[in-house]
């Protein structure tokens, strides 16, 4: 027990203290999108990694989520920590019609439909001109240091909420994994059918964990804008946070507890590297290196690069004795 | 002693293809029924129709005085009676524990009663000794063994077993049919798919024989092997002169 908690501990106290040693505003911010990243990547892994659902539509969570709590505290000025449940509760809401949609289809005819979900919200709200500014979206008024509204001076208070949520996204996992649910969502991943036989209600089962999954991925959206202080549809139900959810959780292990975590770590900076020493000087060449290192790890390691390290922590641990 | 499964006038057609016709059947509690027939005779699909993977385009399936048409196969499940696949279908990332225990959770969802209960299950089929084993690098017997413990797992009342000894070879279809035996003998209603004849006389009481989606005889297992009906079937028309 003591041996498997060890290394969590060490990897919870690194993130603890990291702020103290990133000193530009670059670096923080990179660390900030990799703690969101890895969150969103989490949240999606539930669904998308134990139960093989999977949805490239996440983006419609995050964008309800990020739209709800910035519509409470601009027309209502309710703070984004009430916003941020709120947010929650709608994706959660709006998860039942689309799963009830979606969940008729198999496969890749699934993750279709669920593109085409988070388009249909985005072109909603880019629509919705008195309701939520339409297409030129709005910046949020900037408070000052204030707490109790999400806001601070500092760039140190976002990173350690981005770690609470990333925390919670985790310890709700570990907590399904270690739960007959866990065991129900792998079996209604590897086979829907064998899995009814013996008494899963796969249809609730897949309604429950996009509940789930929904509501984790909307505290990101909120948190998100009140991070960038902007909002508008292309950012909240943008297609790329769909599939960096899906990227970071196949690249570090799908359906593992820590894979979309690792995936992120090696996923996010690079981009971000990739992005300021290349994006200026060649456009679109970070891009592609981007897209070739995707695909070595894809071919050289499909089920994800966590099994790498558990394999060598194993060893290291065995040589210890 | 009561009928616990009772098939009523169940009809199933693809397209063109009347699969199923007329269907009707019972078990009695307690009891082994072997469905035999040639290939595409209609046993898998009354299977499907029977556990709601397929619904019958008319006629009704009670078990224990309920009826199953138009329940989910989860909720058949449920109501205790739990089936294994022709071709075996494990969770193959699963090790053979957490398989088992897929099933054990229907009836306790705690993990301890749970792993208690899928031990119990493993146990019983001989695989005890490869639990922690991911299913995918199980032979082809225990993978049928597996798809046995985890239906049992369930804890069901009657226990519908689709071909489970195909592909086995002579020592293998003696296991099998000893650990069916032992099913019986504890009670199990059991209704088994079968080509092994040999299989079929060691452990049916009583043989249902489908030709082109209908009942062509139905007895003793002594009766029905002698029937001239279902020589034909198997064999053609002149084979028994």
């Amino acid at each position: 027990m003591v041996k498997k908690a060890a290394p969590v501990i060490v990897l919870a106290l690194i993130a603890l203290i990291l702020p103290v040693f990133l000193r530009t505003g670059f670096e923080i911010d990179i660390a900030v999108r990799v703690l969101l990243f890895a969150f969103i990547g989490v949240a999606w892994n539930l669904m998308g990694g134990y139960a093989k659902q999977l949805s490239l539509g996440h983006a419609a969570y995050f964008g309800l989520g990020a739209y709800t709590s910035t519509i409470l505290l601009i027309k209502f000025g309710v703070s984004p920590w009430i916003g941020l449940i709120a947010g929650g509760i709608v994706a959660m809401l709006a998860s039942l019609p689309i799963g009830w949609l979606c969940f008729r289809l198999r496969g890749p005819y699934f993750a279709i439909a669920t593109i085409a979900t988070a388009q249909v919200l985005m072109l909603l709200f880019l629509k919705f001109r008195d309701f939520a500014w339409g297409a030129e979206g709005t910046t949020i008024p900037f408070l000052g240091n204030a707490p109790l509204m999400m806001q601070f001076s500092g760039k140190a208070p976002y990173y350690y909420i981005a770690l609470g949520l990333l925390a919670i996204g985790l310890v709700v996992t570990w907590a399904i994994e270690r739960s007959w649910m866990g065991n129900y969502l792998v079996a209604v991943g590897e086979d829907e059918d064998a899995a009814e036989a013996v008494g899963v209600n796969a249809p609730r089962i897949k309604r429950d964990i996009y509940l789930i999954s929904a509501f984790l991925t909307a505290l990101a959206g909120t948190f998100y804008v009140q991070y960038i202080y902007f909002i508008d549809p292309n950012t909240a139900f943008s297609f790329n946070v769909s599939v960096e959810a899906a990227l970071v959780s196949i690249v570090g292990g799908i359906g593992t507890l820590w894979g979309p975590v690792l995936g992120t770590i090696l996923l996010e900076p690079t981009s971000a590297l990739l992005q300021s020493l290349l994006g200026a000087s060649h456009g679109g060449v970070q891009l592609t290196v981007y897209a070739l290192i995707l695909i070595a790890v894809i071919l050289w390691r499909p089920t994800g690069l966590l099994g790498l390290i558990t394999d060598a922590y194993r060893r290291i641990v065995r040589a210890d004795g | 002693m009561a009928d616990v499964l009772v098939v009523r006038n169940l009809d199933k057609r693809f397209g063109g293809l009347r699969a199923v016709a007329d269907l009707s059947l019972s078990v009695e509690e307690g009891q082994t029924l072997a469905l035999i027939g040639p290939n595409g005779a209609g046993k898998s699909t009354s299977f499907n129709l029977i556990t709601g993977y397929f619904r019958p385009d008319s006629g009704s399936v009670l078990a224990f005085g309920r009826e199953l048409v138009g329940l989910e196969p989860y909720d058949i499940c449920a109501h205790g009676l739990a089936r294994t696949f022709q071709v075996a279908r494990p969770f193959g990332k699963m090790t053979v524990l957490e398989n088992v225990m897929t099933g054990a959770f229907l009836r306790d969802k705690k993990v301890r009663a749970a792993r208690e209960r899928a031990r119990e299950a493993i146990a019983f089929v001989g695989l005890s000794a490869k639990e922690e084993t991911p299913a995918r690098d199980l032979t082809t017997i225990d993978q049928r063994r597996l798809e046995m413990a985890r239906a049992l797992a369930t804890e069901p009342r009657i226990l519908l077993l689709d071909e489970v000894m195909a592909g086995l070879n002579h020592t293998e279809i003696d296991q099998a049919v000893a650990l069916v035996g032992q099913l019986a003998k504890r009670g199990l209603t059991i209704v088994i798919v079968e080509h092994v004849m040999r299989a079929i006389m060691a452990v049916a009481n009583r043989i249902v024989v489908l030709d082109h989606g209908q009942k062509i005889a139905e007895g003793l297992p002594q009766e029905v092997v002698a029937n001239k009906e279902v020589i034909e079937a198997y064999l053609g028309t002149g084979a028994h002169a």
